[in-house]
């Protein structure tokens, strides 16, 4: 009876652990999908609204949501701080800040970067032109790491029960 | 009364530079923070030109800054601006937001914190033959502007209707850069705020500000004191500046800088007809020098206003050199103030 109970635990706990892994897998592309959304208020406050960056990046960060609000929150609060720094600068800080907390990929993070040289220097045309890039880029990490994250959430979960059903095995 | 005037927003002469201070990269900013006091109150402006020395400019002269900040008299031992100083410049001055500014560019000037302008110069960027916007900016001046309180108290008694408690229609001429501004600025400060030592009670002001020049409107905010009845239009053109005032905040007064266009001179007839008093300021040296321009001497020779004030800077900037009435063009007598 204890050697039964002791097996189900093995098999819970194991296939816990593929679960989280296969979560891993599908919070790059969430993640990804917020930032899209943000950088498009970006571009609505940006474009139309004429809003100053740091405005707009708070109004950004306060409305997007928790897993990507902090990068432009941290952005907006450097920009603002009058300390000299140029927009680039602050949304490079909160980026190295920001990435090591996220799922993102080092390719995802050079799509941000690059966006970030070219924030705030030019006129309106060029900006859409920018943030258009970096949605569109952002697009197609989207997609792939959504199908990564198809085939790699499957593979971990049931990965995670069968080794704790063969581990079972192996000891019973 | 007395808490009314705190809450309009002052900037103190002796640390206006200060204000500025934001805007500048930092070594820069070091260099201007630890100038000597009497150099830092009396800077007028701060040049910036890509590849060329970096200046500082007073009322009379100009002095290069060392790569140490210190002053120095030869352009060679100055320290030259670079490339990356005027593009960090440009992102402060614009708050990294060149795309919300450029109604601005066009203009040439952006009005920072404080009241201050920062000229700007570049390649213009044309759209159908007129200027869109600018970019590879290349220089920049940043001029600090001090309110003075009480400049035109000097002034005053001979523009106050005493018997029905008004003012009279006033134009004041004056070459560039002899404080027209700045009495335009301390003249509707005192209207609108009163003065009562001379029976004046505060009246209604109506403020075109197209150059953002008098009240130094941050995002529409008036930055420097020009009274706490005074309704600014910031950034509007004047004729249709003046229309707009009269039809939408029934001001007693109207005040604008630079009348120079024809639609000014036929706006400001509106105005007359509307029983308004006027407050103007004319480019000119003397009566002469305006009654001959096509458009200003309808001004003076229909008697359109009750006071010409001719400034000069004889006796410093902004000295009143003469009062003239318009009606009958005596000069009134006046001791230089």
């Amino acid at each position: 009876m204890l050697k039964l109970l002791g097996a189900a635990m093995v098999v819970a706990a194991s296939g816990l652990c593929g679960i989280v892994m296969a979560g891993g897998y599908s919070r790059r592309p969430r993640e990804l999908r917020f930032l899209r959304t943000a950088l498009q208020m970006l571009e609505t406050e940006v474009v139309y609204g004429a809003t100053q960056l740091a405005e707009a990046m708070k109004q950004v960060g306060s409305r997007c949501d928790d897993a990507v609000g902090p990068l432009f929150y941290q952005a907006a609060g450097e920009l603002s701080s009058l300390t000299g720094v140029t927009a680039a600068e602050a949304w490079e800080k909160s980026l190295t800040n920001y990435y090591p907390g996220s799922a993102l990929k080092p390719q995802d993070l050079l799509i941000l970067r690059n966006l970030g040289a070219s924030l705030g220097i030019s006129d309106r045309d060029d900006q859409i032109k920018h943030l258009h890039l970096a949605m569109e880029q952002i697009r197609a990490e989207t997609v792939a790491a959504e199908e990564e994250a198809a085939r790699n959430v499957k593979l971990w979960s049931y990965l995670g029960f069968l080794g704790g059903l063969m581990l079972v095995l192996i000891l019973y | 009364m007395n808490k009314v005037r705190q809450s309009v927003p002052v900037s103190n002469g002796n640390e206006a530079v200060n204000d500025i201070l934001p805007v500048l990269p930092l070594h820069i900013r070091h260099m201007i923070v630890n100038l000597p006091k009497s150099i830092k109150d009396k800077v007028e402006e701060i040049r910036i030109r890509q590849g060329r020395p970096l200046v500082l400019g007073f009322t009379a002269e100009d002095v290069f800054l060392d790569p140490g900040g210190r002053p120095v008299r030869l352009a060679v031992n100055a320290y030259k601006v670079t490339a990356k100083d005027m593009e960090r410049l440009i992102q402060l001055i614009s708050g990294s937001s060149i795309y919300a500014l450029e109604e601005e560019l066009k203009n040439g000037f952006i009005t920072l914190p404080g009241g201050h302008r920062a000229g700007i110069t570049g390649k213009a960027v044309l759209e159908r033959g007129t200027v869109r916007t600018l970019k590879y900016f290349s220089g920049c001046n940043i001029r600090i502007c001090r309110e003075v309180p009480g400049a035109a108290s000097g002034l005053m008694p001979y523009l106050i209707n005493k018997n029905c408690k008004d003012v009279y229609h006033t134009v004041l001429i004056s070459p560039p850069r002899c404080g027209k501004t700045t009495i335009l600025r301390d003249v509707v400060r005192q209207i609108s705020s009163g003065i009562p030592e001379l029976g004046l009670p505060g009246l209604a002001v109506g403020l075109v500000d197209e150059r953002s020049e008098i009240a130094g409107c941050y995002k529409g905010v008036p930055q420097l004191d020009v009274g706490v009845r005074t309704d600014v239009l910031d950034g509007c053109p004047k004729a249709e500046g003046m229309m707009m005032l009269l039809r939408s905040m029934s001001p007693r007064v109207i005040a604008a800088d630079e009348i120079g266009r024809r639609e000014d001179v036929d706006a400001l007839e509106e105005v007359l007809n509307a029983g308004v008093k006027v407050l103007i300021t004319a480019h000119g040296s003397s009566l002469a020098d305006l009654a001959e321009r096509p458009v200003m001497e309808k001004i003076i020779n229909h008697k359109m206003v009750d006071r010409i004030v001719i400034l000069g800077r004889s006796r410093g900037v902004g000295t009143v050199e003469k009062i003239i009435d318009g009606k009958s063009f005596c000069s009134l007598e006046v001791k230089k103030c």
